[in-house]
């Protein structure tokens, strides 16, 4: 997995010429950190529904791809994408985006330091189940705050209502990025060494 | 000018340029030849100056640039006069406006913004585009796209061009586009290197330089007929490899050079005497009976209302039949075939495949198929789409052929000996071990098609099966359908390629969405080929008004970018501050003079946030069982309806639907270029907190600019993977899942492939980071912000002072 200062190239050698090393942001990078973005966008907007209890809360795949670019390029590239890949639907629904956000680093940012310490499948399984747990309790605590301000409920009546089926609607979303983002990481990973 | 470009190149274990002298005197016009895998891609982008040799001397426009090591600042000098095109058009694009990507290099070169606009102004003439300065380059033709690249190149006035391949990918319209340009940049006095491996191309240079195995074989002027190439090359031919010396065959050396890539491949060429059949009668008749196998009738589709694609198509296919269906580019070619294969649901009309019924017309619009019928049609139908080599994502070839024919229930013994079956039919059987990231573009391509292949369809339907190969490649597809042919399967072909057409036993031309009667095969054998016309179709102009409708002369159009987000913002964030249905209708007001200001109809902005209309109204729905106070107006079962309770739903979807409309009128009057500007200028405060907010803020350009890319090609894969049976949406847990990686996994090696491609072409284009670049189109604020900005404030007083001062 790149260091954070080597651009996506295809040779062994570097034959750089040099003029990238200016700034610390390489083309190759932003090119990557652009498409991850991109990526992000075009998966934020996919909604399957995958709780047949509730059907209005929708899966959106871009957590993957959030979890993905942690692994591969670092924390902050998962924060990169995290932040600027839900930008555009700040200006649908504001405060949603906000919580959307957070959940996102929440998720990928912990799970990226973690692999970055252990550089296993191990290490992955345990990044993926920290960022789980940051991002639940920042749904659920974003739900609880938001909420109320979409719909005339009180907290109360959000904790009382929303949570129960919150909470394993979210479970689930996760456990599906996880399980996703580890069956296809080895085949990515190797198509980024290429 | 160019001097004494010499080097030797190691990368790990074989040299893939060793030991070139080459010198290029200003103003000529190069070809560099050779197969693939020879080098001379390397080679181009060392005379390029993008990436530094092993070792050798390298001197680029007068600047010794690496001798022994690589002198950054002169790199980044001598890269300032030396344009560089690419070979796939649209990686090369950077924002969503010809006017603003032909912008970028100038910016990046630091050139006044005044200067900036003639400079766009010469660069589109001189590539023919000069009508096109508004339009949406990424909805372009191929060849259109290219010249916009090189238009990007030419506003940076480079002393050469070095491009790479530039028409492989393109067709035979969007080729003679680009070799016409090419004419005039040599004509203008710029030197150009062209590397190409085709023969033709090479024919209009100066000078042509034949390259093998990293080494220059031969450097010459081209000659016009064929003749023995056993002459020596000219003085400056160092290294000679031993077979140099050719037996006496038709061909100069660099059209042999290039047929024997196909051994090299280790695919089987094709049997010459299949690829095109002269007149129908030849084929073998044992498995035509004639009879339909495909009927549409009275077909309709429409992405949008204003946009038909197919109106009234009616067509049918005879059992064992080829036919080639032609058209303009955006002519609903593509759509068709979608069609056919149930991908999609037409609006109206019949479709009837094998005798299952894929769609029927009935009162609201067609139905669409039943999932039984689904899954019987996935055995019958094969679809191979655009670029099929971008679906693959298995760990290895024989894998990926194998996931169709295992979600048809195929498994164990069966499963190995149909893959294993076409593999070799195919003449790829020796890949089934490989990874198929790791094969050529002709490989992978065989390796999609096998994919489709091993499910046995009775019926192929392919989109442009030969586009962007070269001649082999093709050929050996085109062979591939000729047998497929004889075998009895029902083909279907998309092409722009006449070869093509020409072997097949009928021609459908669909024009403007419907099909054009068309002139059965002369007695010859060769079809009527409809002549593709050139100019821009009427998508063409309708991209061109999409994109005036936001540089308009509107009012809000003409907001400074930076203000009108941040109040925009401000605006959709305090939205939610509106408790009483006094202040939603101050706030409704507001809303309406700002579209009015935009000249945009609110039906029309209703319609593009309709989804999340519907969504409020239905959650505010809600609200009304929530709220038990006031007066109870009527009871639904035992929940009261009371008015508070209206009022409440009321608000609460209206604020919502207030805080959506304010965002569209934002998103339609701006363009993503001023957005991202915008969007810089806002963060230039990070910049003391060592954040690159230049280097962000093209992150995020270049991200919205891909972003529909990246949509329709996973769009495109998610289609053909449910074509082989891989669908998210029904079957075992661990199917979806398997399906879902079979998704996942293509669309970052495409995401990949194009950060790739895109990165090269930053680095031509001079992208130096975010800090002395100019603006071509500068941020200013003027009086009409002042308004804005007081009409804002206005607003918000008013909209809090209301619950204070007055009492519902």
């Amino acid at each position: 997995m790149g260091g954070s200062s080597s651009s996506v190239s295809s040779s062994a050698t570097s034959h750089s010429t040099g003029v990238g090393g200016s700034g610390r942001w390489s083309t190759g990078r932003i090119a990557v950190y652009a498409l991850f973005v991109a990526l992000t966008m075009v998966t934020s907007f996919i909604e399957l529904p995958i709780f047949p209890a509730a059907p209005w809360l929708k899966y959106d795949p871009s957590g993957i791809v959030c979890l993905v670019a942690g692994f591969a390029f670092g924390p902050s590239t998962a924060a990169i994408v995290s932040v600027l890949g839900f930008t555009p639907h700040l200006f649908a629904d504001p405060w949603g985006t906000l919580m959307a956000i957070g959940v996102s680093l929440a998720l990928s940012v912990p799970a990226a330091l973690v692999y970055r310490r252990w550089r296993s499948r191990r290490g992955a399984v345990s990044g993926i189940l920290l960022g789980a747990a940051v991002a639940l309790a920042v749904a659920v605590l974003g739900n609880l705050a938001i909420t109320p301000i979409y719909a005339h409920m009180t907290v109360a009546q959000v904790a009382a209502m929303i949570v129960p089926v919150l909470l394993p609607f979210n479970l689930l979303k996760f456990a599906i990025h996880g399980v996703v983002t580890f069956l296809v990481y080895k085949p990515v990973s190797t198509l980024l060494n290429r | 000018m160019l001097r004494d470009v010499r080097f030797s190149y190691d990368d790990g274990t074989s040299w893939a340029v060793d030991g070139v002298d080459l010198t290029i005197p200003e103003g000529e016009r190069i070809a560099i030849v050779g197969a693939n895998g020879s080098g001379k891609s390397t080679l181009g982008r060392i005379i390029a100056g993008l990436s530094a040799p092993d070792s050798g001397i390298v001197t680029l426009l007068g600047l010794r640039v690496f001798d022994g090591g690589a002198h950054a600042d002169r790199y980044r000098k001598a890269r300032h006069g030396i344009g560089v095109v690419f070979q796939n058009p649209e990686d090369q694009i950077v924002t969503t406006v010809v006017d603003d990507d032909v912008a970028f290099g100038p910016e990046n070169l630091g050139v006044p913004s005044e200067r900036i606009g003639e400079r766009i102004e010469t660069a589109l003439q001189c590539v023919g585009m000069t009508g096109h300065a508004d339009a949406d380059p990424t909805r372009m033709s191929g060849g259109q796209q290219q010249r916009v690249a090189i238009a990007g190149m030419l506003a940076m006035r480079p002393r050469m061009i070095v491009l790479d391949e530039p028409t492989a990918m393109l067709d035979e319209s969007g080729r003679s586009e680009v070799m016409a340009v090419l004419d005039e940049l040599h004509a203008h006095g710029t030197t150009v290197v062209h590397i190409t491996h085709s023969p033709d191309e090479a024919m209009a240079a100066d000078r042509v330089i034949v390259i093998r195995d990293g080494r220059i074989v031969e450097d010459d002027r081209p000659s016009s007929d064929s003749m023995p190439s056993s002459r020596p090359g000219p003085l400056r031919q160092k290294a000679s490899s031993p077979n140099a010396a050719h037996p006496s065959s038709a061909g100069p050396l660099w059209q042999r050079e290039l047929s024997d890539e196909c051994r090299g491949e280790g695919v089987e060429p094709p049997d010459r005497a299949t690829v095109g059949r002269e007149s129908p009668s030849e084929t073998s008749p044992h498995n035509r009976d004639g009879s339909p196998i495909i009927t549409m009738s009275h077909v309709s589709f429409a992405y949008d209302r204003d946009h038909p694609i197919l109106r009234d198509v009616s067509l049918t296919v005879n059992d064992g039949e080829t036919i080639a269906v032609m058209g303009r580019n955006g002519g609903g070619k593509s759509t068709l075939i979608r069609l056919l294969c149930a991908l999609a649901t037409p609006d109206d009309g019949d479709i009837t495949v094998a005798g299952i019924p894929v769609a029927r017309r009935s009162s609201g619009g067609s139905r669409p198929l039943r999932r039984r019928d689904r899954r019987g049609l996935r055995g019958i139908v094969g679809y191979v789409m655009q670029h099929p080599e971008r679906q693959l994502f298995a760990e290895t070839v024989a894998d990926d052929v194998a996931y169709g024919p295992r979600n048809l229930g195929l498994s164990g013994e069966e499963l190995d000996e149909r893959v294993d079956t076409t593999l070799e039919a195919l003449g790829i059987d020796h890949l089934a071990g490989r990874s198929p990231f790791d094969l050529s573009g002709g490989q992978q391509r065989m390796v999609a098609i096998a994919g489709v292949l091993a499910c046995r369809p009775r019926i192929l339907v392919m989109d442009e099966p030969t586009s962007s190969l070269d001649a082999d490649a093709a050929g050996r597809i085109r062979g591939l359908i000729a047998r497929l042919g004889e075998q009895g399967v029902t083909v279907v072909i998309v092409t722009h390629d006449r070869a093509e057409a020409m072997s097949a036993d009928r021609v459908v031309e669909l024009c403007d969405g419907v099909v054009v009667p068309h002139v059965p095969n002369a007695p010859d054998g060769r079809p009527a080929i409809p002549s593709t016309p050139a100019s821009p179709s009427r998508k063409g102009q309708s991209e061109t008004r999409r994109n005036t409708e936001r540089d308009g002369t509107s009012f809000v159009a003409m907001l400074d970018p930076r203000m009108k987000m941040s109040l925009t913002l401000v605006l959709m964030f305090t939205a939610f501050a509106i408790r009483t249905p006094a202040q939603l209708g101050i706030a409704a007001v507001a809303v309406g003079c700002a579209m009015a200001a935009a000249r945009l109809h609110p039906l029309a902005v209703a319609h593009s946030v309709r989804l999340f209309l519907g969504l409020f109204a239905v959650m505010s729905m809600l609200n009304v069982f929530f709220v038990r106070s006031g007066e109870t107006l009527l009871h639904l079962g035992p929940i009261p309806v009371t008015d508070d309770g209206l009022w409440t739903a009321l608000v609460y979807a209206g604020r919502l639907a207030l805080v959506v409309v304010l965002g569209a009128v934002l998103v339609l009057t701006t363009t993503p270029t001023r957005l991202t500007d915008a969007f810089e200028a806002l963060l230039a405060p990070l910049q003391r907190f060592g954040v690159h907010t230049g280097e962000i803020a093209l992150v995020m350009s270049l991200a919205l600019r891909f972003m529909p890319t990246l949509a329709g090609e996973t769009r495109a894969i998610i289609d053909a993977q449910a074509a082989r049976g891989g669908s998210v949406e029904s079957g075992a847990p661990l199917q979806r899942i398997r399906a879902l990686t079979a998704i996942i996994v293509p669309v970052f090696a495409g995401a990949l492939r194009h950060a790739g491609n895109l990165g090269l072409a930053l680095d031509a284009r001079c992208y130096e980071g975010g800090e002395g670049r100019t603006h071509y189109r500068p941020l200013r604020c003027t009086w009409r912000d002042v308004v804005f900005a007081v009409f804002s404030a206005t607003y918000l007083v008013v909209l809090f002072a209301t619950p204070i001062l007055f009492v519902r």
